[in-house]
C-alpha cells in the first residue's frame, strides 16, 4: 500500500466509552488503550460488553458518551486500516454465494462505489485463502462449509483488507485444535509485521500462551496492560465475579 | 394448434399484447428486487408495504377527486413508505418484535385502507371511481402509458441494481462489514426499499395490494432453489417473473371468467412448487432420491462386513455362508442389499444359496472398515488376494 503508515502510538484509544441499548448500560466508562504492534486479548464473562466494545471501535453502535480514536484520528477518517472478524454465526451461510466471492468482499472498501473486483482483487484473494489454508476451497459454495472453515474464510477476508489494525471476535468459537493453532499462526504473523490485532477470547487457559497484552472487562474496565502484569488472580476475581473459573489462570 | 401457435394468436390481440407487456415487465422488477428481499429476510416487509400502500392511494384519491394515476402512486408510495418505516421504528422504540410489527402495519394500514375505500364508494362520484381494482388488480385497465411506466421502473431496477452490484450484494450478505468497509448501509437500505416500493407500484394495477407479496417472494424462491450463484438467481427470477406475468395473462385471456392478477400469482406459485420438489440438489425429490441412496449404500456395506465378520470366524474371508446367516445379523433388507454387492460384484451367489466375498468385495470392506474403525483388525492388503495359487 501507498498509504504513510500514521506515527501514534497508541493504535486504539477507548476514553470514557458509555454504550447502553436501551436503560442497560453495557459499557460503562471504559478507559482502553491499545497500543501499536500487540496482540490483545479481550477477555469477560458473558453480557460483559466484549462485541459491543469492538462494534464502538468500529463505529457500529453509537456510544451514549466517550470517545474513540485510531492513531489518533476517529474511525471515519481511518477505516482503511481497520480490518473487522465478526462472530462467524453473524451472517445467514446459505447465501448464494462461493468462498472466493466472500473474500473478495475485503476489498469493497478499497474499491469504492461501482468499480468490481478484478483480477488483482482475485489473486489477493487467493493469496489470503492459501495464507488460512483454504486455497482449494476458493469455489466452494459457502453452505458447504464447517464452522472452521467458515471462521478462516472470515480471516481470509480481513486479511485481504490490508489493515493496521484487526479486531477479531472470538476467531477461535467452535474451531478445532489443528484450525486454532493455525489461526494463532496468522495472529503472530501479523503482529510480526507490526500489526495490532485485538481478539475477543474466551478461554482463560491460553491467554498467556497466546497473547502478550489483555483487557479483562466486566462493563468496567477491570484491568489493562502486558499479560505478565495484570493477568492475576485478582484481577480475574473481580472479572468473573469470584466465581471458580478464576482457578484457571493460576500460574502452573 | 401447439401452444406457441396459441400464444401467438393470443398476442396479436392489441389489449391482450398490452396486458401482456405490462405483465411481464411488473415479473421482472419484481422477480429482481423479490431476490434482495428474500436474501435479506424481508419478503413480509414487501407485504406490508403493499398493504400499507392502499389507504394512500384512497386518500389520493379523497384529496385531489381525481383517478389521475399519478397523483394515485404518489399517495400509494408515500403510504408504503410510512409503512415500512412503522415496520423499521416499531421494534426499536417498543418492546414488539419485528414480526409484531410487521402484522400490527399490515392490518392496520389496510384496515384504513378499506374504510376510506367504503367511504369513497359512498361519495356521489362512487360508480366512476372503481378505485377497489387496485385490491385484486384488473389488469385489463392497463393502457399503453401505464406500460410506458412499468418501462420506466423496470428500467430504473435493473439500472440500480446493475450499478450497485457488489455494494447490494454486500449489503445482503453482511451489513456490519459494509458498514466497517465505509460503505453508508442506511442510504443503500434506503434505496432498495424505495426500489421494492417502485415494484409494488408497478403491480398495483395488475395483481394488487393484497397479492402483491407473492410477486416479490415467489420468484425469488423458486430461482434460489435453482442456483448457488446471485447473479444466476436474479436472472431467473427475472425470467420467472415474466414468465407468471405471460403465462398468467395469456391462460386467463383464454376464457373470460379468469381473473388476470390472481391468475399471475397461480403461475407464480406453481413455478415456487415445481423448483421445491424438482431442482437438483435443493429439490425434495432429489433430495430423497440422494438420501435413499445413501441410506442403500451403508445398509450394503453392512452386510458386507458381517459377511467379512462371519468368513473371519472361519479363518477364511472368502468362506461361504447362507443368506439366512446374515438376516440374523443385518435385519430385513439384505436380500436387496446382497443384490446391489452382487451388481458390483462384491459378492458372489453360490448355486445352493449360499454367499460369498469377491476379492474385490474384500478390498471395498477393508477400505470402508478402515476408514469407520481404524482399530479393526484388518488383512494386510498382500494376503488378500486369494486364489491366486493354484
Amino acid at each position: 500500500m501507498t498509504q504513510p503508515l500514521p506515527k501514534h502510538a497508541l493504535a486504539v484509544e477507548v476514553a470514557d466509552l458509555t454504550v447502553a441499548y436501551r436503560d442497560r448500560p453495557v459499557l460503562w466508562d471504559v478507559d482502553v488503550e491499545v497500543p501499536a504492534g500487540v496482540l490483545m486479548a479481550v477477555v469477560g464473562p458473558n453480557g460483559a460488553g466484549k462485541t459491543t466494545l469492538l462494534k464502538a471501535i468500529l463505529g457500529l453502535v453509537r456510544p451514549a458518551a466517550g470517545s474513540v480514536r485510531i492513531f489518533g484520528q476517529p474511525i471515519k477518517a481511518v477505516r482503511h486500516l481497520v480490518g473487522y472478524v465478526p462472530q462467524h454465526r453473524e451472517v445467514d451461510w446459505d447465501f448464494p454465494t462461493n468462498v472466493l466471492d466472500v473474500v473478495m468482499m475485503g476489498r469493497y472498501g478499497h474499491l469504492g462505489w461501482f468499480r468490481r473486483p478484478g483480477p488483482q482483487e482475485r489473486a489477493m484473494a487467493l493469496a489470503a485463502l492459501e495464507q488460512v489454508g483454504m486455497r482449494e476451497l476458493a469455489d466452494r459454495q459457502i453452505s458447504q462449509l464447517s464452522g472452521g472453515q467458515q471462521q478462516r474464510v472470515f480471516l481470509a477476508r480481513a486479511l485481504v483488507q490490508d489493515a493496521q489494525i484487526y479486531l477479531m471476535d472470538e476467531p477461535f468459537a467452535g474451531v478445532d485444535a489443528l484450525t486454532e493453532r493455525a489461526i494463532l499462526n496468522i495472529m503472530r504473523s501479523l503482529r510480526a509485521r507490526g500489526k495490532t490485532v485485538v481478539v475477543v477470547h474466551h478461554d482463560l487457559q491460553t491467554v498467556r500462551e497466546y497473547f502478550d497484552w489483555v483487557l479483562l472487562l466486566n462493563v468496567r474496565r477491570v484491568a489493562c496492560g502486558p499479560v505478565a502484569e495484570v493477568f492475576t488472580e485478582g484481577n480475574l476475581r473481580q472479572t468473573y465475579g469470584g466465581r471458580a473459573v478464576a482457578l484457571e489462570a493460576r500460574r502452573p | 394448434m401447439g401452444p406457441l401457435d396459441l400464444m401467438v394468436l393470443l398476442l396479436s390481440d392489441h389489449t391482450v399484447r398490452t396486458v401482456a407487456a405490462g405483465a411481464v415487465l411488473m415479473g421482472i422488477t419484481s422477480g429482481v428486487l423479490g431476490v434482495y428481499a428474500l436474501l435479506r429476510r424481508q419478503s413480509l416487509l414487501g407485504d406490508a408495504m403493499s398493504h400499507a400502500a392502499l389507504p394512500g392511494l384512497a386518500l389520493a384519491f379523497l384529496v385531489t377527486r381525481s383517478k389521475e394515476s399519478a397523483f394515485l402512486l404518489l399517495g400509494a408510495a408515500f403510504a408504503a413508505w410510512v409503512g415500512a418505516l412503522g415496520v423499521i421504528a416499531i421494534p426499536n422504540y417498543t418492546r414488539l418484535k419485528p414480526d409484531a410489527a410487521l402484522g400490527i402495519v399490515l392490518s392496520v394500514f389496510f384496515g384504513f385502507g378499506l374504510v376510506v375505500l367504503t367511504v369513497i364508494q359512498r361519495l356521489p362520484t362512487a360508480a366512476q371511481a372503481g378505485l377497489d381494482k387496485f385490491l385484486f388488480g384488473q389488469a385489463a385497465t392497463i393502457l399503453q402509458r401505464d406500460v410506458l411506466t412499468m418501462a420506466v421502473i423496470a428500467a430504473l431496477a435493473l439500472l440500480v441494481v446493475i450499478l450497485g452490484w457488489k455494494e447490494f450484494k454486500l449489503l445482503s450478505f453482511d451489513p456490519a462489514f459494509a458498514a466497517v468497509q465505509g460503505f453508508p448501509v442506511r442510504l443503500l437500505d434506503v434505496a432498495l426499499t424505495s426500489l421494492v416500493i417502485l415494484a409494488i407500484l408497478a403491480g398495483l394495477q395488475t395483481v394488487g395490494v393484497v397479492l402483491m407479496s407473492a410477486m416479490l417472494i415467489a420468484p425469488a424462491a423458486a430461482a434460489r432453489q435453482w442456483t448457488d450463484r446471485l447473479s444466476t438467481m436474479v436472472l431467473l427470477a427475472a425470467v420467472f417473473g415474466a414468465a407468471a406475468g405471460l403465462g398468467g395473462v395469456l391462460l386467463s385471456s383464454l376464457g373470460d371468467s379468469l381473473p388476470t392478477g390472481p391468475t399471475i400469482v397461480v403461475c407464480a406459485s406453481l413455478l415456487v412448487y415445481g423448483s421445491l420438489l424438482f431442482a437438483p440438489h435443493r429439490g425434495l425429490v432429489w433430495r430423497r432420491l440422494v438420501a435413499g441412496r445413501r441410506q442403500r449404500a451403508v445398509r450394503a456395506l453392512q452386510v458386507l462386513a458381517q459377511l467379512y465378520w462371519l468368513g473371519s470366524q472361519h479363518g477364511d474371508p472368502f468362506y461361504p455362508h447362507p443368506a439366512g446367516a446374515l438376516r440374523a445379523l443385518a435385519g430385513s433388507g439384505v436380500q436387496a442389499s446382497l443384490r446391489e454387492l452382487a451388481a458390483r460384484n462384491w459378492v458372489r451367489r453360490l448355486p445352493d444359496g449360499r454367499v460369498a466375498l469377491t476379492p474385490e468385495g474384500l478390498a471395498a470392506v477393508s477400505d470402508f472398515l478402515q476408514q469407520a474403525a481404524p482399530d479393526t483388525p484388518v488383512p494386510p492388503s498382500s494376503e488378500s488376494k486369494p486364489e491366486a495359487g493354484p
